[in-house]
């Protein structure tokens, strides 16, 4: 007995999944591609889907902890900025400090690491809300990338190192692998660990989960580090794909990213998200990007269509999700 | 005399549940009518009907004789029927004139708002209330929650509410809050408007109402006038059948001291807390609200630890810093605030009752989710948790079965000491009742428990021994056989009532 009695209808093992987040996403997705793929050739060819693959590593990487933190009601907006900086540190400690190349690799994940830290000290010690701490290092670490580069770009890669950029393993480029691997270790912490768990309930109510002697600061710092890492490495793999470092490189990257957790399902407010949404929505904004491009669509009209897109997505999947869940509550809102 | 509204035959039925089957009910104008029932029993789904939020499966709805139908809110609105939910529904951030005048504001006539004529209507509102103690200008959040609450009657009768809901409007409100509110309800009632008052308190109902309703899982039972029934009666009618005890105390056998603490301060509202907790025995905590009660608490739980002073289990001192801390050492606590502090509402049943273990569950710190659904449906079942499965999320239970879901959650923990804070706030007799049984099987198991309430029946009723807390500093402490209501009472208020006389 119970007075606002509805739960869950238990469904059709298919029909769940279908009608989950991830799955009508997965549907938009596959209908943008069938439909993209009736106007030009080129679009539907293993060659330009990996092609894509590799493109869309560095924003899949930064949208991992991304999905994290949004999914603990934060926010961070200085991923494109750390990206920036730790390539330039790459760039910057191997041809001006002389460092050998591989420790050079190694300054640009830790300056990732220290930036993450930064702004997880700050959030979590000061209590500086996410958005307004990450809204100021956004500036302070792309200012710092400028100030360090001197505006100067570092070239002359040797080839190894220009291999994970532009090489390939088993006929799939060698970053989509990391990414791939990644994202399955990012999943399976998320949905199955204490410490995933600990982030919805972090998301859903943080008091309580204080109350609950989970250890909230501890975990928050350790996403936006984790954060910091991922824009590290995605610096990383950006300056062996491109051959060059510039000190405005993953400019705007955090808009990107953070559209593509949101279109993946993960709330802007907290609490729920995956990482399976955030990869759909990763995919599914470089393959817009990509066909619209192919069909000839130039590049503000393609913008456009992406917002649109994006809205339109969010909007199916609202609708979705409450015929789901029923009516909850008297919404007076 | 016609009544205002009537309801015949009403039936609904959720997916898998029979919400309200065949219930009738009237009320009056110029009468209080009180609804009661335990959990599940269909009050807040029939309110619901009433103001427009469900509709009825079958059934007839009668305002003032005519037969109507609403289907949403606003049309019920428009009818005079206004609702007072138990979470406020007010702008914390705006002034009192503009949440009084939300929607309706006076406009001047070139159409934007007339700042000085809506506050002026703002107070005359109020001040036709009896109420000049409010600021229109402030915003709301400002307020405390009984003047919140005034604000929101306010808001009702400035769309000429007919027939005013009131659903808990107690459950968090102070006692000096209380009485202003009966004031003003039974002020409303001599203008002729009818009030449906929802409490689980009987003897609010007694002193209140007029005439009584009792529903039962889903169920019209019946209808009395007031002065033809008593406590009893109504408690049976309820439950169906007599509780002849409220406070089931066990008798124990007092062991071991397991928690002591030592001249324990946090400042401003723990000062220098010395106290000893045996195994086996219930200790009422007593005290006004910002006694600093739960203050004590949250310091022994780690929540907000201590500045100074020590605390010992089983005679040896123990640092605690954090909550996890604490619930390492085999300490519990059940806070206060089971929707804010003790539940994640938006999770599952099973997700909040291991939330606090799951590292204990996890293989390695892979979740366990066969044990968590054990565990939860051990819960369910030890407790009686009215949930359907484990899988239900939390905020779709009532306030009851919220209530044993926090504290599954920390016994889970096997905790030694359990510390309950307000544990059955705002909860019907039926739950109010088993929470009081389960903490006795507690303490003969030999658990230590301090429970803190601000119902002194509930406190002398459940307690083996009784400390009293007032501004941050223990004052008293009583024997169950010396405590009585005017004894702790005295040493709860006694500076308090120096001060205002003073």
């Amino acid at each position: 007995m119970n007075e606002a009695g509805q739960t869950r209808r238990p469904g059709s093992r298919f029909h769940d999944l279908l009608f989950s987040q991830e799955g009508v996403l997965l549907v938009i997705l596959v209908l943008s591609v069938l439909l993209l793929s009736t106007r030009t050739d080129v679009f539907l060819t293993v060659d330009n889907l990996l092609n894509q693959g590799r493109l869309l590593t560095e924003i899949g990487l930064l949208a991992l902890p991304m999905t994290y933190i949004i999914i603990t009601g934060g926010i961070d907006l200085s991923v494109g900025s750390i990206f920036g900086l730790s390539a330039i540190m790459l760039g910057h400690s191997w041809q001006n400090w002389g460092l050998p190349l591989e420790y050079a690799i190694f300054v640009a994940l830790l300056t990732g690491v220290l930036c993450g830290l930064v702004n997880g000290l700050f959030i979590v010690r000061v209590g500086v809300p996410p958005l307004i701490m990450t809204l100021a290092t956004l500036a302070l670490f792309r200012g710092m990338a400028l100030g360090i580069s001197q505006g100067r770009s570092a070239r002359g890669y040797p080839d190894w190192f220009l291999e994970l950029g532009a090489g390939e393993f088993l006929g799939v480029p060698n970053q989509l692998w990391i990414l791939v691997l990644a994202a399955v270790i990012a999943a399976f912490i998320l949905a199955r660990t204490v410490f995933g768990r600990s982030l919805y309930a972090i998301g859903n109510n943080e008091l309580g989960a204080r109350f609950s002697g989970i250890p909230v600061g501890r975990n928050k710092l350790l996403i936006y580090t984790f954060s910091g890492l991922m824009a590290g490495l995605g610096g990383y793999i950006f300056v062996s794909r491109v051959t060059t470092t510039r000190s405005d490189m993953g400019t705007g990257h955090e808009l990107d990213v953070i559209a593509a957790v949101v279109l993946g399902g993960t709330s802007i407010f907290g609490g729920t998200g995956s990482i399976a949404g955030t990869m759909i929505g990763v995919v599914l904004i470089q393959l817009l990007k990509n066909g619209l491009a192919l069909t000839g669509v130039t590049g503000d009209a393609t913008i456009v269509v992406i917002g649109t897109v994006l809205i339109f997505a969010i909007l199916v999947n609202n609708y979705v999700q409450r015929r789901r869940s029923g009516e909850s509550g008297a919404g007076a809102a | 005399m016609e009544p205002l509204l009537r309801l015949e035959h009403i039936d609904k039925s959720f997916p898998g549940v029979r919400a309200l089957v065949d219930v009738q009910f009237d009320v009056r104008p110029g009468e209080v009518h009180a609804l009661l029932g335990e959990n599940g029993a269909g009050k807040s789904t029939l309110i619901k009907i009433i103001s427009g939020v469900y509709s009825a499966d079958t059934g007839d709805i009668f305002v003032e004789g005519q037969e109507v139908e609403f289907s949403n809110p606003r049309e019920a609105q428009s009818r005079g029927i206004a609702t007072i939910y138990q979470e406020l529904l007010l702008y914390p951030e705006l002034s009192v004139a503009e949440n009084i005048f939300m929607g309706h504001a006076p406009r001047t006539r070139f159409g934007m708002i007339d700042w000085p004529k809506m506050r002026e209507q703002a107070v005359e509102i109020l001040s036709s209330l009896d109420i000049h103690d409010i600021d229109v200008t402030r915003n709301v959040g400002t307020l405390t929650v009984g003047n919140r609450q005034r604000v929101e009657i306010a808001k009702a009768l400035s769309q000429n509410a007919r027939l005013l809901i009131m659903d808990e409007p107690t459950a968090a409100l102070t006692e000096a809050d209380v009485q202003r509110l009966f004031g003003l309800v039974r002020l409303l009632r001599d203008r002729g408007v009818a009030v449906i008052y929802i409490s689980h308190r009987l003897d609010e109902v007694f002193m209140l109402a007029d005439r009584v309703t009792v529903l039962r899982d889903g169920q019209y039972v019946g209808t009395r006038g007031i002065e033809d029934t008593s406590e009893d009666d109504l408690i049976s009618m309820m439950v169906g059948r007599t509780i002849d005890d409220l406070f089931p105390k066990l008798d124990t056998t007092v062991g071991e001291a397991i928690l002591e603490l030592r001249g324990l301060t946090r400042r401003p509202l723990t000062k220098d807390i010395s106290l000893k907790l045996h195994a086996g025995e219930i200790v009422g905590l007593a005290g006004l609200v910002g006694s600093g009660r739960s203050e004590l608490a949250q310091a022994v739980f780690g929540f907000t630890p201590a500045e100074s002073g020590e605390i010992l289990l089983d005679g040896r001192q123990v640092q605690i810093r954090h909550p996890g801390h604490a619930m390492n050492l085999g300490i519990a606590y059940v806070p206060e605030d089971r929707g804010t502090q003790g539940l994640i509402r938006q999770m599952t049943v099973r997700e909040n009752v291991s939330l606090a273990i799951l590292k204990t569950l996890a293989r390695g710190s892979i979740v366990n989710r066969d044990a968590e659904r054990e565990l939860a449906q051990r819960s369910i079942g030890q407790l009686n948790i009215r949930a359907y499965s484990t899988e239900q999320v939390v905020n779709k239970l009532s306030g009851g079965n919220q209530q044993k879901v926090v504290v599954s959650k920390w016994l889970a923990s096997k905790p030694r000491v359990l510390i309950m804070d307000e544990p059955t706030r705002g909860i019907d007799v039926g739950a109010k009742a088993e929470i009081h049984r389960l903490m006795s099987e507690l303490a003969q198991q030999g658990m230590a428990i301090l429970m803190i309430s601000s119902e002194l029946p509930e406190v002398l009723g459940m307690s083996d021994r009784i400390l009293v807390m007032r501004q941050g500093q223990l004052v008293a402490e009583f024997a169950r056989d010396e405590a009585t209501q005017e004894n702790v009472a005295t040493a709860m208020m006694s500076e308090a009532a120096t001060e205002v006389q003073a």
